[in-house]
């Protein structure tokens, strides 16, 4: 309640129409076949259950139009519910904690991201994907400037952005990539959006 | 009365634990009859003194005997309640009070008195025959006690029909007396070898260690029944007649018979069928009213000392019955007797070797209270681990207060300070980032969230990004969510053996495996660390959640490795 009405002042001030508010999972499904909004804001956990209903309301809503833009906020991190949502389509996807609303311009970048088809995931999602100990860990191999760049990969950024973030010209980073997907065994035709669900498709094995 | 303190001090609890029940109720009777005993003795002796007369302090002293008869038969009584020994000593005391009523001048005393004068004898012969249960087992027994009672009995009458005087007398004929008494003479001493006979055939069936009371005992009864007629037909040789002196040395022996029998009764064991009876009664009696079992097996082994151990799970040692580790030293002449039931140890009789250093017996009885002690146990179990679910609450609520105040709220209250003196809101909003990181790592480990959200499997998955060391896990048969109380208590012996094995076994891996069929949650935790993971601790508090659950939880550690296991119904 606090965090919703919150959320709509700060989202009203950086120059975003908030065209319906749902108080439940339920009305968030109506709510949003009713408004057709150019993005749906959802908390994973939700009345009536406060489980994980809004998750399953946003997966419903995508089963239906996968192309909806969406973003679910997180009390914390969960790597099931990442998977989830990227197998849902892995265009305009976001997956992040909620604490990220406090940095509002990255915040108000990522929701502008995902509108525009991008993916977005939460870097504490992507570290723990990364540093989860594996037996005969395939990352391994990996130097420390490969690994930020599959980092990056996994959040979603685009490989301009990733040379951007890097100081690095775009074409190492496509070298790194390369690598990187040299060393996991992932088909290196797969580019753009959908690279994000290969990477981590394999980092949640 | 060297039994006597023993003997009180071990029916002392019983009366406090019996409360109103029956043994309440037996108590109250035993005292009204110990207090009419009281009055009937006291009246004799002061009419007796207030008569007067050469003798009136030796004729005072019967009655004093048969208060001690009273007494020690009640003590008896009370002591095993089962056994007629205490009621039969209390009857003796009864016919020697009975019997000094021929001591007070009136018709009618007289008369009760005459007519009861040997009955005390045959009393002391079924209490012979009769020890230690006060009943007869053998016909020969029944036919001899029956004999001694026709004696006292049936051939008295000649002595007070046909005496000089007296309220009975109905002829003055002295030779008709000395008739009669001949034949009481003849038949009783064919009576007493029979007794004699009797009790020597059974002293030489009997063990070694009821041989060790029953000698004694059975060697002063035929003493005493020897004595009295034999000093009573040699009276004019030894005594020069002197009924003075007859009175005197009868008196003393017949005196020291119910000491003599208390004496023995106390050192238990003397007939094992007599205890285990005791104890059957005991099993037998209203739960609510009988003493405890402690009490009922401290009266039977004639052990004040005796103490209950249980074997608890999780538990090395064996517990009190406050769940306490018990350390019994055995140095200090105690000794310890296991409890078995259906081959499984369910706890141990402590009890002090030097009083009764009989195991085998104590064994025995062990044997006949082994499922009372099993269920004693499961209470004593299930009180300490409610004792110690609730003190784990409690450090959990001491462990997040503590937490709070000490982390976020300090936090907090510096951030407010920050915000006000510091021009740079960035470092605040780092502060309040930091908050909660704080918070939600607090409330994750109070709850996880996963675990709420979306079940063990899920749950059970993000534990396992959290830890440094690879998990294996495998879980099959959990497509559904199970009830609340299962996936927490699955989750948090899960997390704890993880946790414990990551921190202190330095494993390789730690295999993690669930497996839900029907109506069981099967959960294992292997581990290739170092081992030496206790049952207690953390553990514990694991195992009373399992256990709370009528599930059971087991811990094998060894040097390869820790292995813990659970098994939880989980019927829906």
């Amino acid at each position: 309640m606090l965090m919703r009405e919150g959320l709509r002042l700060v989202l009203e001030q950086a120059g975003f129409t908030i065209a319906g508010v749902a108080e439940d999972a339920a009305e968030l499904v109506h709510r949003a076949r009713e408004l057709q909004p150019d993005l749906v804001l959802a908390d994973i956990r939700m009345p009536p259950d406060h489980t994980d209903d809004g998750l399953r309301a946003v997966l419903r809503l995508r089963a239906e139009r996968p192309e909806l833009p969406v973003i679910v906020l997180s009390q914390h991190m969960q790597r099931r519910y990442a998977s989830e949502l990227l197998e849902s389509g892995e265009r305009s996807v976001g997956y992040l904690l909620k604490q990220r609303i406090a940095d509002l311009d990255t915040f108000v970048g990522d929701m502008h991201r995902v509108v525009d088809g991008g993916t977005v995931l939460d870097p504490v999602v992507v570290a723990a994907m990364i540093d989860r100990p594996r037996p005969g860990d395939p990352l391994a191999g990996l130097t420390g400037r490969q690994r930020e760049v599959l980092a990056l990969m996994a959040e979603g950024r685009s490989n301009a952005a990733i040379a951007e973030r890097l100081h690095l010209a775009e074409k190492s980073v496509v070298r790194h990539a390369s690598h990187v997907y040299a060393q996991l065994g992932i088909e290196e035709s797969r580019q753009g959006h959908r690279r994000v669900l290969a990477v981590v498709q394999y980092l949640s094995r | 009365m060297a039994a006597a303190p023993d003997t009180m001090r071990s029916a002392a609890p019983s009366e406090r634990t019996a409360g109103r029940g029956r043994l309440g109720s037996l108590a109250d009777a035993l005292v009204v009859v110990g207090l009419g005993a009281l009055l009937v003795a006291g009246t004799e002796i002061a009419i007796v003194l207030h008569q007067g007369g050469q003798y009136a302090w030796l004729t005072a002293l019967f009655p004093v005997v048969a208060l001690v008869y009273v007494g020690a038969g009640l003590l008896a009584w009370r002591r095993r309640p089962s056994s007629r020994l205490g009621l039969l000593i209390v009857l003796a005391g009864g016919a020697i009070l009975v019997s000094s009523l021929a001591d007070l001048d009136t018709p009618a005393t007289g008369a009760a008195g005459a007519i009861a004068q040997t009955v005390v004898f045959a009393v002391i012969v079924q209490l012979l025959l009769a020890f230690p249960t006060g009943r007869l087992y053998e016909r020969a027994e029944r036919r001899v006690v029956a004999a001694v009672y026709a004696v006292s009995l049936l051939l008295q009458p000649p002595a007070y029909l046909f005496a000089p005087d007296g309220a009975l007398s109905i002829a003055d004929r002295p030779d008709l007396v000395d008739a009669g008494l001949e034949v009481q003479r003849a038949v009783g001493a064919v009576v007493v070898l029979a007794t004699s006979a009797l009790l020597v055939r059974r002293m030489r069936r009997a063990r070694d260690e009821q041989r060790r009371v029953l000698v004694p005992l059975f060697a002063y009864g035929i003493f005493t029944v020897l004595f009295i007629p034999v000093s009573s037909a040699l009276n004019d040789t030894v005594f020069g007649g002197s009924t003075y002196w007859l009175g005197v040395s009868q008196l003393a022996v017949v005196a020291l018979v119910p000491v003599v029998f208390v004496v023995a009764a106390s050192r238990g064991g003397f007939e094992r069928t007599g205890d285990i009876a005791e104890l059957g009664a005991w099993l037998g009696a209203d739960e609510v009213a009988r003493p405890g079992l402690r009490e009922a097996l401290a009266a039977t082994l004639g052990d004040p000392s005796v103490q209950l151990l249980f074997r608890v799970p999780g538990e090395d040692a064996l517990v009190d019955e406050h769940g306490r580790p018990a350390v019994v030293p055995t140095h200090a002449g105690r000794g310890v007797v296991e409890v078995g039931l259906g081959g499984r140890a369910v706890g141990a009789i402590a009890y002090d070797a030097t009083l009764l250093d009989r195991p085998e017996e104590i064994r025995e009885a062990g044997r006949v209270v082994a499922l009372a002690l099993d269920r004693q146990r499961l209470t004593v179990e299930l009180r300490a681990s409610r004792a110690r679910i609730a003190a784990a609450a409690d450090d959990e609520r001491r462990r997040i207060a503590r937490d709070l105040h000490d982390g976020l709220q300090a936090r907090l209250v510096f951030l407010a300070v920050q915000a006000r003196t510091t021009a740079d809101p960035s470092a605040v909003q780092a502060g309040i980032q930091a908050a909660i990181d704080e918070l939600r790592a607090l409330v994750e480990g109070v709850m996880p969230a996963p675990l709420t959200e979306r079940g063990l499997p899920a749950a059970l998955e993000d534990l396992r990004d959290r830890l440094p060391t690879p998990i294996a896990l495998r879980i099959t048969g959990l497509d559904h969510r199970m009830r609340p109380d299962i996936e927490t208590a699955a989750y948090f012996v899960v997390s704890e053996a993880v946790v414990n094995a990551v921190k202190h076994a330095g494993p390789a891996t730690v295999a993690v495996s669930l497996e839900r069929t029907d109506d069981r949650l099967r959960l294992e935790v292997a581990d290739d660390g170092s081992g030496g993971v206790r049952a207690g601790g953390g553990m514990r508090g694991m195992a009373d959640r399992v256990h709370a659950l009528g599930g059971e939880l087991a811990v094998h550690s060894t040097a390869g490795g820790t292995r813990v296991r659970a098994v939880i119904p989980c019927g829906s």
